[in-house]
């Protein structure tokens, strides 16, 4: 029998009593040792992991690489998997790869396939894509079905078509879907978080409200406790309430830090939209159990009349250079704004002569404006400036090229009271100019209001 | 009195590409009702802190964590480029020296 068709033999015990385990908030970076060994003792019916976000920026959409390294990546994946299979419980994992478009979750798969072989593991596998047909997505565009998110332009057909990958966020559905086909282990593609955690819980027909709450909360592990970690926790859905058990001891659920945690990268702290509704959270209650236990009830979920995608697409805009010096001379430090454009003014005639600006050469001044813009320089000014030289080109040649122009006259420009003559900058090392691949941006980022879900996100089985 | 000296937590971060979020956290019903009532929190005030057009900053108390969230447009779309601060981690330095 199949691990999902065992918790829905007792489903009527279990919805009284059902055990998560949110084991990693992003999956491929490592998952502490001792609370994962705390959670599996704990016996969960479930084990679930997030494995992206759209944090990390476009690239990884817009490449098909993943942001975790391969090696981390596939024994955090091995791990969960030993541990599933020996609980004989369900795992479900979410955005794949970490972007979760079809190469992140081709890449994940083949760990997933390779761990099994290698440890003669054997389990029901559920793999669910998130790639929008693009055909789709533009007949949306033409009928007014999709409007952009926050200060995003309307999305256009060509934007559509220019996407090196576009995907949507599935929903509980799609996981549920997987579960009906006895898969053990669904990976899958792009996915709401809550996905991966409120599947099972709808599946033996928990209140969706409170599930859908924990859900939102245990895909971050132990994020929500004070102080807040990657520990695995464990929630216990008992019905209409649920409760918090960070499994690294020194982590405590508390009333105030978890629903503080309702704030974490939200714009809006009450709401949480879903594929399939929306989940208030202001009517949620927090109550302590014990110092680093709290039980969460209250929460509510409305169905949504019509089902609605979140749509990701990220495009190729150039190839990127960097180079990499610093400065400890005042009088370089003082004038160094006007010192980078006057240089980036000598580089345009040299690199292009007659011809129009086929790139972007942009200036971070860490020390100055690095990091935040401020509206004025630091008084008195910093004793030493790092910069951080960027350009965006067409081919990695030509932003090469345009990057060591740009370095060997900024280490000579001259400009009135220059005492250095011999050099303006420090170099840590040679070459101090790195190709750094390709860039992408969120073209993307947009509602798409459709009939059906289902047939967005196919669920595809095969046996190990 | 500064919002450091009230705050147990002061932190920026992208809520999607797009906004930027900054949550203070306090530790008591008395420090968060001292830092809400401060004019240096209305929206205007930190419309201008950041540089901002007035009417684009939200400022949304959340009693149950006795938090505060700031909400604003990112200047540059995360990962854009000329981009400075990916993730939006560290965009409430203004907020370190703010007298409330």
């Amino acid at each position: 029998m199949s691990a999902v068709g065992k918790l829905l033999d007792r489903r009527a015990q279990l919805r009284q009593c059902l055990k998560a385990l949110g084991a990693s908030g992003q999956l491929g970076y490592g998952i502490p040792e001792k609370s994962l060994a705390a959670g599996l003792a704990r016996e969960p019916d479930y084990i679930g992991a997030d494995m992206g976000s759209i944090d990390p920026g476009p690239y990884y959409l817009g490449s098909g690489e993943l942001a975790t390294a391969p090696a981390t990546t596939r024994a955090d994946l091995a791990r969960l998997l030993r541990a599933a299979r020996k609980l004989d419980v369900p795992l479900l994992i979410g955005t794949a790869g970490s972007a979760g478009a079809s190469p992140h979750l081709e890449k994940t798969l083949a760990m997933v396939r390779d761990v099994a072989r290698e440890e003669g593991l054997h389990f029901r596998l559920a793999s669910i894509r998130a790639d929008m047909p693009r055909q789709l997505v533009k007949q949306a565009v033409r009928s007014g079905r999709v409007t952009p998110i926050d200060a995003m332009s309307a999305l256009s057909e060509a934007d559509v078509d220019a996407a090196d990958h576009l995907v949507g966020q599935m929903g509980t559905e799609a996981f549920c879907r997987a579960l009906r086909a006895e898969a053990d282990v669904v990976i899958a593609g792009r996915a709401c978080d809550t996905g991966i955690f409120a599947a099972v819980p709808a599946l033996l027909g928990c209140p969706i409200g409170p599930a859908m709450h924990m859900a939102k909360i245990v895909e971050c592990a132990s994020l929500c406790c004070v102080p807040g970690g990657r520990d695995p926790i464990l929630a216990t859905l008992e019905g209409d309430s649920f409760v918090l058990d960070s499994m690294n001891p020194e982590r405590r659920a508390t009333p105030m830090s978890v629903a503080a945690h309702s704030l974490y990268e939200q714009s809006d702290p009450d709401r949480v939209a879903e594929p399939e509704g929306v989940l208030l959270v202001r009517s949620a209650r927090y109550e302590a159990i014990d110092e680093r236990r709290t039980r969460v009830s209250g929460a509510e979920w409305f169905p949504a009349a019509a089902p609605t995608i979140k749509l990701e697409g990220s495009v190729l805009v150039g190839e990127r250079a960097v180079l990499l010096c610093g400065s400890c001379d005042q009088r370089v430090i003082a004038r160094i704004s006007d010192i980078l454009a006057e240089v980036s003014e000598v580089v345009r005639g040299l690199v292009c002569r007659d011809e129009p600006e086929d790139y972007r050469l942009i200036f971070r001044v860490y020390g100055i404006n690095g990091v935040y813009d401020w509206p004025a320089p630091p008084d008195p000014l910093p004793r030493e400036i790092f910069i951080l030289g960027e350009c965006i080109a067409p081919t990695a040649e030509r932003a090469s090229a345009v990057v060591r122009t740009t370095k060997q006259y900024l280490l000579h420009h001259g400009f009135p009271g220059r005492l250095s003559t011999a050099g303006n900058i420090a170099f840590p090392f040679t070459p101090p100019e790195l190709s750094a691949g390709t860039a992408y941006r969120f073209n993307v980022y947009h509602i798409m209001q459709v009939d059906e879900l289902a047939p967005l996100f196919p669920v595809e089985i095969e046996d190990l | 009195m500064k919002l450091v000296e009230l705050a147990r937590t002061v932190r920026s971060k992208n809520a999607g590409p797009l906004k930027l979020s900054l949550d203070l956290l306090f530790d008591d019903e008395a420090a968060y009702h001292r830092a809400l009532q401060s004019p240096a929190l209305e929206p205007a005030a930190m419309a201008r802190l950041y540089g901002r057009p007035e009417g684009t900053v939200e400022i949304l108390p959340y009693p149950a964590a006795l938090a505060v969230k700031i909400v604003m447009d990112r200047l540059v779309v995360s990962g854009d480029i000329g981009d400075r601060d990916v993730y939006g981690a560290q965009q409430h330095a203004p907020l370190l020296d703010l007298e409330l």
